[in-house]
């Protein structure tokens, strides 16, 4: 006499108290040291700090800031409010980290208007995810270190255009007419292969490629150095490329 | 059931005293609760009732705390023990719930908690079947924590919402059968296993 239903309607699921839910992540981060509680109280609030973002793009003068600068500065604003967050005083976490994600991106916009409007966030993105793979490469085989990268880059661009986790802001990723059954085939593969390296490993390529969370936060998330950040990812990408036949 | 609390324990009159506060909801009764435990720290019972308004009054962080060391005081108080691996299932901490439970395993068959326990593992795994006819043995069973059974009334209902006659669009005709036969079951009160 088993009866199963999957998904929202599941046991577990049933008897959920959300505020309960919350308070056992504070209380594991805070008071039990599970480190990694710190990124799925990120994970939670992410898309409040995105809505931010994305307002305060449309509310403040441009000078240049796109939303990818936004979303950066709206995350370290989310990071410091995790960080000094007292879960005792019973205000709601919520409210407590909009003041800040707000605080940060007038920071954030002030600094970058100052200093490079032109080296956008992106660009710096991309820098650093290059450096990653380039590390380490002696000068012995140039060809193959290129060869290297290229793969370890593609694979890159293939992540970008993929949602890892179920789509959060009900967005429409349906491939369109262009997208061929073979790239979404990659994807695919690429996304099962993600799920098989350590959580520290999918940690990093889930934040960085699916939510374009800087090394440096990630570091501050994952409680790593950002060096060590840049090396995980250099690792995780060339696992991924050997696993999925790219030598 | 045996419960262990030979240490320094509050009176009975001082007992009473704080389940009144507390039944009617008298402004005070956690800070009336903390007085107590300043002056018997080693009361199990008391870390339970404050732990039971915490969690009430929308404090869950203090309100684990209270029912972790009420555990911790009287291993052997079973609703203690009950409650908190229900605090944190509902907390979303499915696997530190059965580990918390796991010493009920050596309470008689029949006791109630046995039944809420073995119904909300079941519940876990989504054998909602399982689980409602737990929770229905339980309660019937159950003549001394009377809000409890409310609770599994609660969790029972909404099993049998999912476990009943589901959207027709995937629900093969068997399934039906099976789920109508098994409500049939409950009202006819069968001791089936």
């Amino acid at each position: 006499m088993k009866q199963r239903r999957g998904g929202i309607s599941s046991g577990l699921g049933l008897l959920l108290v959300p505020p309960r839910v919350e308070a056992s992540l504070w209380r594991r981060f805070r008071f039990e040291h599970e480190t990694r509680c710190r990124e799925q109280i990120f994970t939670r609030y992410r898309d409040l700090a995105r809505a931010i973002a994305a307002r305060q793009l449309r509310v403040r003068p441009r000078h240049g800031v796109e939303l990818n600068d936004m979303e950066q500065f709206a995350y370290e604003g989310l990071l410091v409010a995790i960080d000094r967050f007292d879960p005792l005083r019973g205000i709601p976490f919520g409210a407590f980290a909009r003041r800040r994600i707000l605080g940060s991106i007038a920071d954030g916009s002030a600094r970058m208007n100052e200093i490079d409007a032109q080296y956008s966030y992106r660009r710096r993105v991309e820098a650093e995810r290059l450096r990653s793979l380039a590390a380490g490469h002696g000068q012995s085989d140039p060809l193959g270190a290129l060869a290297d990268l290229a793969a370890g880059l593609a694979i890159g661009l293939i992540l970008e255009g993929t949602s890892l986790l179920a789509p959060e802001d009900g967005m429409d990723r349906r491939p369109n007419a262009y997208e061929s059954l073979a790239w979404r085939q990659l994807q695919t593969q690429l996304v099962q292969e993600i799920d098989r390296l350590s959580e520290r490993e999918a940690a990093i390529i889930r934040q960085h490629y699916e939510n374009g969370v800087s090394f440096a936060q990630i570091a501050g998330l994952l409680g790593l150095s950002k060096g060590r950040v840049s090396q995980l990812h250099a690792g995780a990408l060339a696992k991924l490329r050997k696993r999925m036949g790219y030598r | 059931m045996t419960e262990r609390f030979e240490m320094t324990l509050c009176s009975d009159e001082e007992m009473v005293q704080l389940l009144q506060a507390m039944q009617s909801d008298a402004p005070d009764a956690l800070g009336f609760a903390e007085r107590l435990i300043e002056a018997y720290p080693e009361d199990a019972r008391l870390h339970f009732l404050r732990g039971s308004m915490l969690a009430g009054a929308g404090r869950p962080i203090e309100a684990h705390a209270s029912l972790s060391r009420a555990v911790a005081l009287a291993p052997d108080f079973s609703l203690a023990r009950f409650q908190l691996g229900f605090f944190e299932l509902t907390s979303g901490e499915a696997a530190r719930a059965l580990a918390t439970w796991e010493p009920l395993d050596a309470l008689p068959h029949d006791h109630y908690l046995a039944h809420f326990t073995r119904g909300l593992r079941h519940l876990i795994q989504d054998h909602f079947a399982e689980t409602m006819r737990e929770l229905e043995q339980g309660i019937a069973v159950n003549t001394e924590n009377l809000p409890l059974n409310r609770d599994m009334q609660l969790i029972v209902e909404e099993c049998g919402r999912l476990a009943g006659p589901a959207p027709a669009a995937e629900a093969s005709e068997e399934e039906e059968a099976s789920a109508t036969s098994f409500l049939l079951d409950q009202f006819g009160r069968g001791t089936t296993h």
